[in-house]
């Protein structure tokens, strides 16, 4: 590896390590992503290969951009742009506070990057604050999208990996075998909720049936009448009429009327309900972004006025 | 805190989603991202010195059984000849190194479309172990690197449910349709006549030739359709359309030629079909669709 000096580990990603680098003519900082070959007779793991492959395509300003590939016998290395902090390390930075500000200016970029993937058949499937890098700019970028699958392939639901279910909608909890945009509406609803409570996760269950039962006390329990079908999903079973007795209010203190409205498009049970990314960037909630992060050619004031 | 999940093997199958089939902006995105995955037509004669188009199609025709006794998805086996004519644009290979390449195109179509990607192990076997899992896996590379890791090639696949939403409210029939259309882009995929036709041209036609065959009525309203949808000149399409006919009638009447001279082959046929009902790809169904 001649061309990068390597600074520091960052952290392991889905299918390798993750290095902080610098280019050494260029003196560019970069994230270079390890992939090792050789303990396989599999070749380029199918995981990496979807990744380096649509993100070859998904050249967007909120999408993790994909610098170049190396690859010698051994190993392959992903050379990505470098972005200081992912966003669940920027509410860890945050002691509980979070200008409402930012969080408006964080979710229309997701929605953005979200759009841009689904008007090009990515699905991410696994979004979370981990997998949401944030920059000195205060812009975010979509990331790791080792699970990311180019559109209407089936596809065998994280079964061999680790993911948590914090951020999955009810559909797919109950084991629903189709899904599309819909599930990545519903985890960018959750993260929505998250950021503007500083980092406190809104659903943090511990196993599905956890996972579900916290859904439904916010939401209210699904029924064939609001949800046509539900009962026929795979590993359905019903749950109790949950008497609902925490308002909306009391979930997202912070966020105005127009982002609760928004944040209730989103986390809706029945996916065929759920808002898309392209309606959600023009819901009133973001009326008054600053025209700047629209334009999104700098929002380092954002973030400069913060500190 | 347990963040495993336990879920069960069974394949999930993303349904149609109207975010995507209603949105015009996905088709603009395919319409443009096809071209930049054109292979060149022309590099039998500018690149080539040994492979010739009958090769081309031979070793087609072994990956197409591949595929559908692997019973791989439908796109896998055009994206594969994608990743072929394109590396046989820029790369001069002889005859010899031909199946491990149409092997390891195999290997990188089903990685990036399969839940279970087809193993080296039985890519291996197809060859009849004529190549090694190492040539395979170096291989692999050198055509990553050939075709500059760009995987993400647009198939007639992709056109095809954006084609037939827009144009067929009857599910029933749209799915019969789109059985004989994908068999037509398969059909498609194994002769050079094709190359250089982009794949949403190959959707359109395939659907035309299928509606056509079914319907035994004049198209010139589907065409006109398919002529608004992706702005493609319907002379253009008809022409497409008519490649597809004939070259279909010619494969039936070659297949007709084997099973008068060769009648135990016909036998091995029938068994294939036995076992593959369901699977509309296979080339034996092909004579069930009934001019």
């Amino acid at each position: 590896m001649q061309k990068y000096e390597k600074l520091e580990k960052i952290g392991e990603g889905t299918y390798g390590t993750v290095f902080k680098a610098k280019n050494r003519e260029t003196h560019e900082v970069v994230a270079l992503k390890r992939v090792r070959l050789d303990d396989d007779d599999e070749g380029v793991p199918s995981s990496a290969l979807r990744e380096i492959c649509l993100l070859k395509e998904l050249k967007h300003k909120n999408i993790v951009r994909l610098h170049d590939v190396l690859h010698s016998e051994k190993k392959l290395t992903l050379v990505f742009e470098y972005c200081d902090q992912d966003l669940k390390k920027y509410f860890d930075s945050c002691n509980g506070e979070i200008d409402q500000d930012i969080v408006k200016s964080f979710m229309y970029q997701l929605l953005r990057g979200l759009a841009f993937c689904h008007s090009n058949n990515v699905l991410h499937r696994d979004l979370k604050p981990q997998n949401l890098l944030i920059n000195k700019n205060g812009e975010l970028k979509l990331a790791d999208f080792g699970l990311a699958r180019a559109f209407g392939i089936p596809v065998r639901f994280f079964s061999s990996e680790v993911v948590t279910l914090w951020y999955r909608p009810p559909d797919v909890l109950f084991g629903a075998k189709m899904y599309s945009t819909s599930i990545d509406m519903w985890s960018a609803g959750c993260i929505f909720a998250e950021m503007t409570n500083a980092g406190r996760p809104l659903f943090p269950g511990n196993d599905v049936e956890d996972q579900l039962k916290r859904i439904f006390k916010l939401l209210g329990t699904p029924t064939e009448e609001s949800w046509l079908g539900i009962s026929q999903l795979p590993e359905y079973k019903p749950f109790p009429m949950y008497h609902i007795s925490t308002t909306w209010m009391q979930v997202v203190p912070k966020l105005n009327p127009k982002g609760r409205d928004l944040l209730q498009r989103l986390l809706i049970c029945n996916p065929s309900g759920r808002m898309s990314a392209e309606e959600g960037m023009l819901h009133q909630y973001f009326s008054d972004l600053d025209p700047s992060i629209k334009l999104a050619t700098d929002n380092s004031l954002i973030l400069q006025g913060r500190s | 805190m347990n963040l495993m999940c336990c879920e069960t093997e069974s394949q999930r199958r993303a349904y149609e989603d109207p975010v995507l089939l209603k949105d015009y902006r996905v088709l603009q995105n395919l319409l443009q991202t096809e071209d930049r995955y054109m292979p060149s037509p022309t590099y039998f004669s500018c690149v080539q010195t040994d492979i010739k188009p009958y090769m081309r199609k031979m070793v087609a025709q072994w990956m197409l059984e591949v595929c559908e006794e692997q019973q791989c998805e439908e796109e896998v086996f055009p994206l594969a000849m994608n990743y072929m004519d394109r590396f046989l644009t820029v790369v001069d290979i002889p005859r010899t190194r031909l199946q491990l390449l149409g092997a390891v195109c195999m290997f990188l179509a089903s990685k990036l479309k399969e839940t279970n990607p087809l193993t080296s192990e039985k890519l291996v076997i197809y060859t009849d172990r004529s190549i090694t899992l190492e040539e395979l896996t170096e291989m692999e590379l050198f055509v990553l690197s050939k075709l500059k890791w760009d995987l993400s090639a647009v198939t007639p696949h992709d056109f095809l449910e954006q084609i037939l939403s827009r144009i067929c409210p009857d599910q029933e029939r749209c799915n019969v349709i789109k059985k004989h259309s994908q068999t037509f882009i398969a059909l498609c995929s194994t002769d050079c006549k094709f190359i250089n036709y982009p794949p949403s041209m190959i959707a359109a036609g395939s659907v035309g030739a299928a509606a056509h065959g079914l319907l035994k009525t004049d198209n010139t309203k589907l065409l006109q359709s398919l002529h608004q949808i992706l702005n493609i000149d319907v002379d253009c399409l008809k022409s497409c359309q008519d490649q597809i006919e004939q070259t279909l009638s010619s494969n039936l009447s070659h297949m007709a030629q084997l099973s008068e001279s060769a009648p135990p082959k016909v036998e091995i046929h029938a068994n294939h079909r036995v076992q593959h009902e369901g699977q509309p790809t296979t080339p034996t169904d092909v004579q069930d669709i009934v001019f």
